[in-house]
């Protein structure tokens, strides 16, 4: 068998598998139906929360993360290595442990004094904003650090030596040089943050027109059996989905490094 | 002045220990060693990027040592050079003045006149990644002296080129030199360009140094044994004082039965008879003598008879394999091109070759020196 076509052909049939399924949801769409599910309230209510969260979520965790990206990929430091790895634990704990972690949280001592002072999260609009934080800003600070890592220290090591401070040095060298990496993690990083449902919904709750985002209004539609509305959530989620990350393929001009 | 002292580096498996390098101002020194000797791991600790365990660094008379990098006035052109690939060759350019906060209208002729120097006019619009190799060195060379540094550092700036843009940058780098008089501390293990560009010249192998001194002393007259087998040394030999003679001021050095003589006057009272020694000469110091032509002084003391062994041709000269007939000691011979087609010389040919005293040198573990840095 041809070696270049059966791998092809494995690339292909991933897709049709997704196209499939895709194309699936179409056969219980109805136009009415449809229509109404889309015009809602509270769909729109939930797609507005969603893509507010999202980005506020994502925001806060490039503020943080981007500085622990570059220390991370630039320094030598005590305790690296552990911080590296704790990274990585909303990859290796499910999203509904992340979130119940959350709930113990807040009903510790430091956490009954944070809601004591005003700031509050269970149940609340707040807490789907931590919780798409806490499931992302691993993953953003991980995905930074591989763009940093691609730019070689050289260039800011030439650009102190030319007079610039470290700040100048990163700001006017390493940020256009990883733009478009950082971008890019940080599209992929919304896009996670976008879809996330099992640590909002343990924290924040399902409550419609209030904390409901638009996976926890997919889960309410399928479990009251209002197939249209999941539906039309469904396809909505895909098409900011597949367009964030289709512009991860588009995004800035790639330098070429010496 | 640059004054280097008493820096030590401790960095993973490199340590490099008391190293001191002065270099006069508009002065072109080197720091000659083996590769992965922690050659840029000392410019980095020179520029600040790192800090060494121990050592102090004055440029002029102002101790920049705890300062940071942007503030020694030091320019650095790695290895691998690092152009901004973001930025236009002109902005590559001028990054230094920008970055300083300088007046550009000050500057500005300056940089036209480098601009001109290192042939660059025509590329200040491009990228860096539509440059040549060689174009690429010429800006990165006018990036690190555009905001006129005190100090320049060059890591093994002829690495990774053709031997013809080699050639051609080489020429540059003296003309630049020549033209601007920046002071400057090159890196590099290739002895070949050191010989070519350096002023001063500081050896430095195992984390050591191990000579110091100007050009020609360390090439023509190096200090020991490992200097000069890491200088490429051809013509090196275990050798034994034999005999003090006084009447003509000279040493006789005795290898495989044939006798060498050298004066006494330089190499001061380091030598005593029964010594063992090593002696080396260039290849290019060796004469074969050309039957008929009358002799100078200097090279009638050592003169040997022989066979040629074999004859290899290189671009600019001739490589010629000669063995003493007495004492079997081979000789490799370098002829220039020109001179060696006036020679008649073949293989198996039955030749003379004369060495001039001066051109001999005697290594002793304790070989008293003057060196002087430069």
């Amino acid at each position: 068998m041809n070696f270049r076509y059966t791998m092809i052909g494995a690339a292909v049939c991933i897709f049709i598998f997704y196209l499939g399924l895709i194309l699936s949801l179409f056969y219980f769409v109805s136009g009415k139906g449809f229509l109404e599910a889309l015009t809602h309230p509270y769909t729109l209510f939930s797609i507005r929360l969603s893509l507010t969260a999202a980005t506020i979520a994502t925001f806060l965790a490039v503020l943080i993360g981007l500085p622990s990206a570059y220390a991370l990929s630039r320094f030598e430091f005590f305790g690296k290595r552990i911080l590296d790895t704790f990274l990585e634990i909303p990859m290796i704990i499910s999203p509904i442990a992340l979130g119940a972690s959350f709930l113990v949280f807040f009903n510790t001592p430091l956490g009954e004094l944070i809601q004591n002072k005003g700031f509050f999260f269970v149940f609340e609009v707040p807490g789907i904003i931590l919780a798409q934080f806490a499931t992302i800003a691993g993953l953003a600070t991980r995905l930074m650090k591989a763009s940093l890592d691609e730019i070689s220290p050289r260039y800011e090591a030439v650009a102190r030596s030319l007079g610039s401070s470290p700040w100048q040095a990163f700001y006017r060298v390493t940020l256009p040089l990883s733009f478009r990496g950082l971008l890019a993690s940080i599209i992929l990083s919304w896009a996670k943050a976008f879809g996330e449902f099992g640590a909002t919904v343990t924290l924040a709750g399902a409550m419609p027109g209030k904390t409901e985002t638009m996976p926890i209004a997919i889960f309410t539609a399928l479990a009251s059996a209002n197939i249209d509305k999941a539906i039309v959530l469904i396809l909505i989620l895909l098409a900011f989905g597949l367009l964030t990350l289709y512009s991860v393929r588009l995004t800035g001009k790639r330098y070429k490094y010496d | 002045m640059i004054r280097i002292e008493g820096l030590t580096i401790l960095f993973e498996s490199f340590k490099i220990v008391n190293l001191n390098i002065q270099i006069e101002e508009g002065g072109f020194h080197f720091l000659l060693g083996p590769t992965g000797s922690g050659k840029t791991l000392i410019l980095e600790s020179i520029m600040g990027l790192r800090k060494p365990k121990t050592g102090r660094i004055w440029i002029g008379d102002k101790e920049v040592q705890g300062l940071p990098p942007e503030r020694r006035g030091i320019s650095y052109v790695p290895q691998d050079l690092a152009l901004f690939p973001h930025l236009t060759v002109k902005e590559n350019i001028i990054f230094g003045i920008r970055a300083r906060d300088l007046d550009m209208k000050i500057y500005e002729e300056y940089v036209q006149a480098l601009i001109e120097v290192m042939r660059v006019d025509h590329l200040l619009e491009r990228f860096p990644s539509n440059l040549s190799g060689g174009e690429k060195k010429r800006v990165a060379l006018l990036r690190a002296l555009a905001p006129k540094p005190k100090l320049l550092l060059l890591d093994e700036p002829l690495s990774g080129l053709d031997p013809s843009i080699k050639v051609d940058i080489q020429r540059l780098l003296k003309n630049l030199h020549a033209s601007f008089h920046p002071t400057t501390l090159c890196v590099t293990h290739d002895f070949e360009e050191a010989y070519f560009l350096a002023y001063g010249t500081t050896i430095f192998i195992d984390g050591k140094v191990e000579q110091v001194g100007k050009r020609d002393d360390v090439f023509l007259r190096p200090k020991s044994k490992k200097v000069a087998q890491f200088l490429g040394a051809k013509n090196l030999y275990g050798a034994k004082v034999l005999m003090n003679e006084e009447s003509s001021q000279r040493w006789i050095l005795g290898i495989n039965g044939l006798q060498f003589s050298v004066p006494m006057s330089l190499y001061q009272d380091k030598m005593e008879v029964g010594k063992e020694v090593d002696l080396f000469i260039r290849p290019e110091e060796v004469m074969i003598i050309r039957e008929g032509k009358p002799i100078k002084g200097s090279l009638k003391r050592n003169i040997f008879e022989g066979k040629i062994l074999d004859i290899s041709e290189k671009e600019r000269d001739h490589l010629v394999y000669f063995q003493t007939t007495e004492g079997k000691i081979p000789f490799e011979i370098s002829i220039p091109n020109y001179a060696f087609r006036n020679l008649d010389l073949s293989t198996g040919k039955m030749v003379r070759i004369a060495l001039r005293e001066e051109s001999l040198w005697v290594m002793t573990e304790s070989t008293s020196l003057i060196c002087q840095s430069s």
